[in-house]
């Protein structure tokens, strides 16, 4: 389980150990760009391996072959899968339509969208007036008595860039978490904290949705479909930044192993760069990695040995919980 | 939701309405029912499972629509004026009535529902008795039919002994002091009443009066089916009935959901209609201090 920072490079061990055990036989060399693009990939089929296993331990616990305290293993899966959930704002496209997270947009990507967070009500919108340190200020407005409170959601509607309300100082001037305000006038909307969650609903089924009487999308029970990387909300409304957060499992970042080269040619491990990235899994996860490495280092080098010791090493490493059907 | 201060309850916080929580004690919202399904009764170890929020969310809605049907002792009564049109327009979430009342003279007089008919749609002849249509094919109808036009124009006679009566007005014989304007004995018990009489148009929306019912005030008492014009936010029920509608959903979506078994849905099916008998029996409010009251006319004798 990965929760506390890593105080080694992990990145640099698995290298060494690979290094180490295709030097121990002659099995060849492999470049650190070679290795650079197979972490990516191993990284990201353990990290897939992650959700199978989770739906693995939870069909087990359904049938009761799965414990508490330390026979719970459930929880270390999700505490590992949980290290890569991330809460952003949704960028607005236009209309209904919001990006879904992507580099530009929220600077990573979603591998799997686990709900969306709508704040439907608009509680107040103005130009900001003065610049408050961290905060708004607007010499218009009257944040108290229009019943502004901590948690409220303030949108930057001239910069896309959205705060949350820390406290509100006077009628005038609010205190936010974070500075979004830096210039004036620069428009404002304030959402109310109130939260409901979106129902995701398949593209073949919205327009029914839509067309029901009974369960049509309203702003209590908002839907969303998802197509390509375009995010459309329900009821049509919901249309503004700042208006949806969405909560995400990240993809992890891609490793890289940087180095400086001696004048010998050797590259040696140089983590100060500005790219480097270590691996993002949990320590104990090392072994697997190295496995997987291995194994594509083998088709590299056309070493089948190589990759055959890999997915023995890897066969051992599967889970020894099963269901029984 | 968080519970109300007493602050909130009695006087709405200082805003207006400051009845708008009055008796909200007694009701669950619909958000929180479905909230509380999601959290409580669907998920991973529970019987129901990847099951979308809006099935959870129509079940639910049905659920409070049957309810209110035939559970809930919940009438909704409005009060409006018959003016010469002798028509009173359903109110919009009006799905079946109880009693319909003429309040006059400070007496409530519960009416009759009239066992003929008062209204009619009717198309225009020519003496041969075809219909007649205009350059677009479509039938020309009269304003008023016949039946329509009379009881407008208070002259269409009625068969209950009320103002429209074929004797009312007109003088009958004396006997032994007494005025008779039809036999006395056989008298049809079913239509001898002095009120006015009404028939529901269900399609037109409305419910048609006989002529004496002009310029009166009419009470309506009916039921809705609960899904206060849409506003999700303002539906409720009454808390007795609040476990009875997670069985309800439970069983619906087992019941409708493929390869679960059947004891499994016979399971569901029994606690949902044990739930629905131990509900009503709740809201049927029996208690001593009723049964006293019924017992009390036990001894009264009857003439």
């Amino acid at each position: 389980m990965y929760i506390c920072k890593k105080d080694f490079k992990m990145i640099n061990e698995v290298r060494n150990t690979v290094l180490s055990i295709l030097n121990k036989n002659n099995y060849g060399y492999i470049s650190p760009s070679d290795f650079n693009l197979f972490a990516v990939n191993a990284q990201m089929e353990i990290y897939e391996e992650y959700f199978s296993s989770y739906n693995k331990v939870v069909n087990a616990e359904n049938a009761r072959s799965s414990g508490t305290d330390y026979a719970d293993i459930e929880s270390p899966i999700a505490e590992t899968l949980e290290t890569f959930l991330k809460t952003s704002y949704l960028s607005h496209i236009g209309g209904n339509s919001f990006s879904a997270p992507s580099i530009t947009t929220t600077g990573d990507t979603a591998y799997y969208i686990l709900k969306l967070i709508t704040h439907s009500t608009l509680l107040v919108s103005g130009t900001n007036t003065v610049l408050v340190p961290i905060g708004l200020g607007d010499s218009t407005a009257s944040f108290l008595s229009d019943g502004i409170s901590q948690g409220d959601i303030v949108v930057n509607t001239s910069t896309d860039n959205a705060a949350s309300v820390v406290s509100v100082v006077s009628n005038n001037a609010i205190i936010l978490d974070s500075d979004i305000f830096t210039a004036t006038p620069e428009n404002y909307k304030i959402f109310s904290q109130v939260a409901k969650e979106a129902d995701k609903v398949s593209v073949g089924k919205i327009t029914m949705l839509n067309s029901s009487l009974l369960t049509s999308p309203s702003n209590i029970y908002p839907s969303y479909t998802l197509e390509g990387n375009r995010i459309k909300l329900y009821p049509s409304t919901i249309n503004d930044y700042g208006q949806i957060e969405c909560v995400y499992f990240r993809h992890p970042l891609p490793p890289k192993w940087t180095y400086i080269t001696l004048a010998s040619g050797e590259p040696v491990f140089d983590q100060s760069q500005a790219d480097y990235q270590d691996f993002e899994l949990p320590e104990e996860d090392a072994y697997k990695l190295v496995t997987k490495m291995l194994e594509y280092c083998g088709m590299s080098i056309r070493e089948t040995e190589v990759t055959q010791f890999g997915m023995t090493q890897q066969s051992h490493e599967q889970p020894t919980f099963s269901v029984q059907q | 939701m968080a519970y109300l201060s007493q602050y909130q309850y009695y006087d709405n916080d200082g805003n207006q309405p400051q009845d708008a929580n009055w008796g909200s004690y007694q009701y669950v919202s619909l958000e929180d029912i479905v909230n509380n399904y999601l959290l409580m009764y669907s998920g991973n170890h529970s019987l129901v499972n990847n099951e979308e929020r809006y099935k959870i969310l129509f079940h639910a809605k049905r659920a409070i629509q049957e309810l209110n049907y035939d559970a809930f002792k919940e009438v909704k009564v409005l009060e409006l004026s018959v003016a010469d049109s002798l028509r009173f327009v359903l109110p919009s979430d009006f799905v079946n009535w109880v009693r319909i009342s003429l309040y006059k003279n400070g007496w409530l007089r519960p009416l009759t529902e009239n066992i003929q008919v008062l209204s009619s749609k009717a198309y225009l002849q020519d003496q041969q008795g075809n219909i007649l249509f205009d350059i677009d094919g479509n039938i020309l109808e009269p304003q008023y039919s016949n039946i329509d036009f009379d009881r407008l124009t208070k002259t269409k006679k009625s068969i209950y002994l009320n103002r429209g009566h074929q004797f009312d007005g007109m003088e009958g014989w004396c006997f032994n002091g007494d005025w008779y304007f039809e036999k006395r004995f056989g008298l049809n018990t079913e239509t001898a009443n002095f009120n006015p009489t009404f028939n529901i148009d269900k399609k037109a929306g409305v419910i048609n009066f006989d002529s004496s019912m002009a310029g009166e005030s009419c009470i309506l008492e009916y039921i809705s089916d609960g899904m206060e014009g849409g506003d999700n936010s303002l539906i409720t029920v009454n808390k007795l009935f609040e476990k009875y509608i997670y069985a309800y959903i439970t069983y619906e979506i087992l019941n409708s959901k493929l390869g679960v078994q059947e004891y499994i849905v016979a399971r569901a099916r029994k606690e949902k209609t044990a739930l629905f008998r131990n509900s009503k029996i709740r809201i049927s409010n029996i208690h001593p201090g009723r049964l006293l009251m019924n017992l009390r006319g036990m001894d009264k004798i009857i003439k």
